[in-house]
C-alpha cells in the first residue's frame, strides 16, 4: 500500500510493486455527531472503487469535509466503520492508513523550503538526510517544480504552492489521496488549468482521489464518481453524466444545475407514460419509470434547460402538452448559448431558464419583457424522488 | 459664452481626500513631542552620568569625566555590583520559565476547556493588582509558614507572576495567526506529537518566544514592586536603585541608570537582531 | 476525552504559578486582615478592628480622595496622548515597517527600570534643571518655576511619562483591527475628518480605550514610590501608608487596607469590562 521500510528508497526500489486493489474505500453506517448535538454525517454508506476520481459535492455543511477528515484520520466518526482496501482503518493514525492530505490553503510549513516541505514525511521517519532530499527531489520533478525547490513557500505562486501540497502528499505513495477544497484559493483562471493537472496526476498514479469541492462543474469536470451531499446524508452517487442527465432528486437536479424543476399532479398514468397538470392549466407528459402513482399525487421532475425550446407567443395556438407561457425576463449572454430567464404571470406557477443555442439564438431573437412560450419534448422530461 | 471657456477648477468639498492632509503634519509633530518626553530625561541622565567630579545632582556639567561610575562600581553608595551579579542570574531564570509556561498556557488557551475562562481572568487579576500587595501577600504567606523568603523561591515567584501575564498575552496574540492546519498536516505525513512540537510548532512561533524571551528577562531585572517583599535579605538592582533614591546625594545614582538601561538596551537590541535575522531568512529571495 | 486532558496539562505550570503567587498571597492578605496587632507582633484573630481603623480614619479618605485626583489626571492626559499617538501609528504612517518601527521605539523605555525612569526628571525639572535653565535663557520667567518638581504636577507628569504605553497598545490594537474602507464609505457619505473621528473611528477603538483606562488606572491606585519620589518625599499614597505601616511590622492594618483597595479596584474593572469582552479584545484570532 504505502513505503513502509524507508531504507529500501534506492534507485532499484524506486518503482514499488503494488497490491492490485489501490486505495478502495468503503463507508459503512459512517456517522459523526458533534457535542452540541449536530449531526454533520448521518449513517453514510459508499463505495469508492480503487484508483478512481471521486467528488464529493455540496454546499457548506453538508458534512463533506468532515466525511473527508473522517477518512483522512484527522476526525474520529461517532460509529460506522472506514474501510481501506478491506480492512478498518477507524483507530489508525493518518500514517498508518495509507492516506494523505492537501489541506484547504495547502498548510505548507512557511519556515521550510520547498524541497524540505516535500521531504518532510521521511524526515519524521529517520530517514537520511541524503536520502530524503534525493526522494524529495524525485516527487518534486514530477509536479514540475525543481527549479523552484530552494524556495520558500512565501515566494510562491497559488499554483505553485498547490503542486508542492500535492507534491508533499505523495512522496510517502498513498494509496488515497484526500483534497479539501484544493482549488477555491485559486483564482478562476488558475482554477481551470490546475483541475486539468489534478485529473492527469490521478491517473498518472492510479490511486484513488477524493476531492470534496462546492462547485458543481468543477466535480462534474474532474470526477468519475461525483457524490451530492445534502445535510449530512447522500443525496445521489453516480457518475458525473448520470448526475446531470438524469439527477435523482429534486436537491441535486437544484444544485446541480442546467435543469428546470417543475412540479405537477398526476391526472393519469399509461404504461409508458404519466400525465400532469400543472399550474396555469399546464399539461405535462412524463416518461413513466415504473414507481406507482395515485392520482391526485405531487410529482416534481427536471427538464434539462438546453433541451428547451423558447418561441414568441402566438395567441391563436393551443397550449400543447409540456409548454409554459410567460415573459422574458431576462438575457444573459454566455458565449455558447444565451441564458433566457423566463417568469409567469401566477408567482405560483414556476418560471423556467432556457440554455439557447447563440447561433439559433439570434436567428430568431426574443427581448426582454416579450410574451413567449418554452416547450419541450416528452422524453426531455425526467421524474425526480422525494428525497 | 462659448463651451471652450475654461470652467474654473473645482473647489475640494468636504470628503475629498488630499495627499497629506494637515492634521498628518500636526499629528507628527505631537508624536515627536511624545517622543522627546519619553526619551529626553534619560537623555540627560546618561549626559549627568559623565558629570565631573566636583559636579552636582544637576546642571551645568562641570567637566566630564567616569568619576561616578568608578564610585558605583567599587560600591559606596550601594552594592550595585553585587545586585547585578544576583539580578542577572534571576532574571535569565525567570525568562527560561516564562518562555515554558507561556508557550505551554498558549497551546492549552486554544481548546476551550473547563476552566480556561477562570485562568484567563486570574491572569488579567495578575497583572492588574497592585503589585505591592502581591508582595506583601507573598511575603506574609512564607512568613506565616515559617518559610524564609529568598531569591530563587519567593523571589522568582513574584517575578513570574508579573511576566507570565505578559507572556500569556503575547501567546494569544502569535497563536492566534498560528493556523492548526499545521499541525495537522505535519500528523498526516506522519509525525508525532513531540516531532510536530519541534519541527513545525517552535520553529513557525519562534518570533512570538523571542518576544517572550525579551518580556521575560527585562520586566524580571526591573520588576520592584512585587519583589520589595520577596527577595528576602539580598536585594535586585531596582531594589538598590530605591534605596539610593531615599537619599539622593551624588550622581552616582544617574550611572548606575546609565549602566543598567545600557544592559536593557543590549538585551532588547540581541533581541530585535534575533527576530529580524528570522524574518529576512524566511522571506529571503531563491538561492539557487 | 484525551485532548482535554492535554489541554489541561498544559495549562497546568501557569495554573500552579498563579495559585501560589497570586491567588494564594492574595487569600493571605484576607486572612491577616483580620488579625491583631499589637504594635510588634500580629496576632492570629478575627477581628475587625482593623477595617474599623482603616475606614474611619480621616487620612484613610483624605488618601483615597488624593489618588483618585492623580488617577483621573493621568486617565486623562494618557487617553488624549495615547489616542492620538496611536493613531498617528495606526492611519498616518503609510508602511507598516516603519510604524512598527516607531511603535517599538515607544515601547522600548517600558524595558527599563520604572524608578530610574523616574529620578530621570530630576535634573530636568529641578530648579537649576532644564527646564527652568532654558526658560530664563530665553527670558521667558524671571525666576525658576518651583512648581515644576516636587509637585502634584510632577507626580501626574510621572505617572504620564510611566503609563501611557499601558494606553498606546491596546488603542493601537484596536484601531489596527479598523478596516481602512470605512473611511472611504464615510468620506463617500460626506462626512468630514472629525464626524468620521467621531462617528466612526472612537465607538471601534472603545474596547482598547477601557482597557488601556483598566490598565492606567488600577497602576496609578497601586502606586506607592511614584508619590513619594516625586511629590519630594512629604506626599503619602493609599499603597505608601501601608508601605510604611510594613516598615513597622504593622501587617494586619496594611492587609485591611489592601483588601479594601482590591475591593474598590475590582468594583472598578466589573464596571469597565461592563464595555468590553476582555478576553475577545486580547485573545486575537486571525
Amino acid at each position: 500500500m504505502f513505503i513502509d521500510n524507508p531504507s529500501s528508497l534506492s534507485p532499484a526500489a524506486a518503482a514499488p510493486t503494488r497490491p492490485v486493489a489501490n486505495g478502495g474505500i468503503v463507508l459503512a453506517g459512517l456517522t459523526k455527531r458533534f457535542g452540541d448535538g449536530m449531526v454533520a454525517v448521518d449513517n453514510i454508506d459508499l463505495r469508492i472503487e480503487p484508483g478512481t476520481y471521486c467528488c464529493l459535492l455540496g454546499p457548506s455543511g453538508c458534512g463533506k469535509t468532515t466525511m473527508l477528515r473522517m477518512i483522512a484520520g484527522h476526525e474520529t466518526p461517532s460509529e460506522g466503520a472506514i474501510l481501506i482496501d478491506g480492512s478498518n482503518v477507524i483507530g489508525r493514525s493518518p500514517r498508518e492508513r495509507g492516506t494523505a492530505m492537501m489541506f484547504q490553503n495547502y498548510a505548507l510549513f512557511p519556515h521550510l523550503s520547498v524541497r524540505d516541505n516535500v521531504a518532510f514525511a521521511l524526515r519524521v521517519r529517520g530517514v537520511g538526510r541524503q536520502e530524503r532530499l534525493r526522494e524529495a527531489d524525485r516527487v518534486i520533478e514530477q509536479v514540475q517544480l525543481s527549479a523552484l525547490a530552494n524556495r520558500l513557500p512565501g515566494q510562491l505562486s497559488g499554483g505553485q504552492q498547490q503542486r508542492v501540497a500535492l507534491a508533499r502528499a505523495i512522496i510517502m505513495r498513498p494509496a488515497v489521496l484526500l483534497l479539501d477544497e484544493p482549488l477555491s484559493a485559486l483564482d478562476e483562471f488558475l482554477r481551470l488549468q490546475m483541475r486539468g493537472e489534478l485529473r492527469s496526476m490521478q491517473r498518472e498514479l492510479g490511486i484513488t482521489f477524493v476531492h470534496v469541492t462546492h462547485t458543481q462543474l468543477e466535480a462534474i469536470a474532474v470526477a468519475d464518481q461525483v457524490v451530492v451531499m445534502d445535510k449530512g446524508r447522500i443525496a445521489q452517487s453516480a457518475p458525473p453524466r448520470e448526475i446531470y442527465a438524469q439527477p435523482r432528486t429534486e436537491y441535486v437536479a437544484a444544485f446541480i444545475g442546467g435543469q428546470n424543476v417543475l412540479h405537477g399532479q398526476v391526472t393519469g398514468v399509461t404504461g409508458s407514460s404519466v400525465t400532469l397538470s400543472g399550474a396555469q392549466g399546464a399539461c405535462y407528459l412524463l416518461p413513466h419509470d415504473g414507481t406507482p402513482l395515485a392520482t391526485g399525487q405531487t410529482v416534481s421532475f427536471a427538464v434539462r434547460r438546453d433541451r428547451m425550446n423558447v418561441t414568441g407567443e402566438h395567441e391563436a395556438l393551443a397550449l400543447a402538452p409540456n409548454t409554459l407561457r410567460g415573459r422574458v425576463r431576462e438575457l444573459e449572454y454566455q458565449g455558447i448559448y444565451m441564458k433566457v430567464s423566463l417568469a409567469t404571470d401566477d408567482p405560483a406557477a414556476p418560471g423556467c431558464v432556457v440554455y439557447v443555442e447563440e447561433s439559433r439564438f439570434f436567428k430568431d431573437p426574443v427581448s426582454v419583457g416579450q410574451r413567449v412560450r418554452c416547450h419541450w419534448a416528452a422524453d426531455a422530461a425526467h421524474g425526480l424522488a422525494a428525497a | 459664452m462659448s463651451a471652450l471657456t475654461l470652467t474654473p477648477a473645482p473647489t475640494p468639498i468636504a470628503g475629498d481626500a488630499p495627499v497629506r492632509p494637515w492634521t498628518f503634519y500636526v499629528l507628527a509633530l505631537f508624536f515627536a513631542a511624545y517622543v522627546l518626553f519619553l526619551y529626553g530625561p534619560m537623555l540627560c541622565m546618561y549626559v549627568l552620568s559623565f558629570q565631573g567630579e566636583q559636579g552636582a545632582l544637576s546642571f551645568p556639567m562641570r567637566g566630564a569625566s567616569l568619576h561616578w561610575f568608578h564610585q558605583l562600581w567599587e560600591g559606596r553608595s550601594a552594592d550595585i555590583a553585587g545586585a547585578v551579579a544576583r539580578s542577572i542570574p534571576l532574571a535569565l531564570a525567570v525568562m527560561v520559565i516564562t518562555v515554558v509556561v507561556s508557550v505551554a498556557a498558549g497551546l492549552g488557551f486554544r481548546r476551550r476547556v473547563r476552566g480556561s475562562s477562570v485562568l484567563f481572568y486570574a491572569v488579567i487579576v495578575s497583572l492588574t493588582a497592585p503589585g505591592y500587595i502581591l508582595g506583601i501577600g507573598t511575603g506574609l504567606m512564607f512568613s506565616l509558614f515559617g518559610w524564609q523568603t529568598s531569591w530563587y523561591t519567593s523571589a522568582l515567584g513574584s517575578h513570574l507572576s508579573w511576566t507570565l501575564p505578559f507572556g500569556v498575552l503575547i501567546t494569544f496574540a502569535v497563536f492566534g495567526r498560528f493556523d492548526s492546519a499545521f499541525e495537522e498536516a505535519a500528523r498526516d505525513l506522519g509525525a508525532n506529537s513531540a516531532q510536530t512540537l519541534r519541527l513545525v510548532v517552535l520553529p513557525i512561533l519562534a518570533p512570538g518566544i523571542i518576544a517572550i524571551a525579551l518580556f521575560g528577562f527585562t520586566l524580571s531585572y526591573d520588576e520592584f514592586a512585587r519583589t520589595l517583599q520577596t527577595t528576602g535579605p539580598n536585594n535586585t538592582v531596582p531594589i538598590e536603585i530605591w534605596s539610593m533614591t531615599q537619599n539622593v546625594t551624588s550622581p552616582t545614582i544617574y550611572a548606575l541608570g546609565t549602566v543598567t538601561t545600557a544592559i536593557s538596551f543590549l538585551c532588547i537590541g540581541a533581541a530585535i537582531v534575533a527576530v529580524a535575522v528570522i524574518q529576512r531568512r524566511r522571506r529571503a529571495p531563491a538561492i539557487s | 476525552m484525551r485532548p482535554q486532558y492535554k489541554s489541561w496539562l498544559q495549562l497546568a505550570p501557569l495554573t500552579l504559578v498563579l495559585l501560589l503567587f497570586v491567588a494564594a498571597p492574595l487569600v493571605f492578605v484576607v486572612i491577616v486582615s483580620f488579625f491583631r496587632s499589637d504594635g510588634f507582633d500580629t496576632i492570629p484573630a478575627f477581628s475587625f478592628e482593623n477595617y474599623a481603623a482603616v475606614l474611619g480614619s480621616g487620612l484613610t479618605l483624605s488618601l483615597y480622595l488624593k489618588m483618585i485626583k492623580y488617577a483621573l489626571m493621568t486617565w486623562a492626559a494618557s487617553l488624549v496622548v495615547g489616542f492620538f499617538v496611536a493613531y498617528f501609528l495606526v492611519f498616518h504612517v503609510r508602511n507598516r515597517s516603519i510604524a512598527i518601527g516607531l511603535f517599538l521605539l515607544c515601547t522600548v523605555p517600558f524595558w527599563t527600570s520604572n524608578v530610574i525612569r523616574m529620578i530621570s526628571w530630576m535634573p530636568v525639572l529641578a530648579e537649576q534643571g532644564v527646564i527652568n535653565s532654558t526658560l530664563l535663557k530665553l527670558g521667558l520667567i524671571d525666576a525658576p518655576l518651583r512648581i515644576l518638581l516636587f509637585s502634584d504636577f510632577s507626580v501626574v507628569l510621572a505617572y504620564v511619562h510611566l503609563f501611557t504605553i499601558f494606553m498606546i497598545v491596546p488603542i493601537f490594537n484596536s484601531m489596527s483591527r479598523i478596516d481602512r474602507k470605512l473611511f472611504e464609505a464615510a468620506r463617500d457619505a460626506g462626512a468630514g475628518r472629525f464626524k468620521t473621528l467621531w462617528m466612526v473611528v472612537l465607538p471601534l477603538t472603545q474596547s482598547g480605550i477601557v482597557m488601556g483606562s483598566i490598565f492606567v488606572i488600577t497602576l496609578v491606585m497601586g502606586d506607592f514610590y511614584v508619590v513619594k519620589v516625586m511629590s519630594g518625599g512629604g506626599s503619602a499614597s493609599v499603597v505608601s501608608a501601608m508601605y510604611d505601616n510594613v516598615s513597622t511590622l504593622l501587617f494586619p492594618p496594611a492587609a485591611a487596607s489592601a483588601v479594601i483597595l482590591l475591593l474598590i479596584l475590582t468594583v472598578l474593572i466589573a464596571i469597565l469590562t461592563r464595555f468590553v469582552d476582555v478576553r475577545q479584545e486580547l485573545v486575537q484570532r486571525s
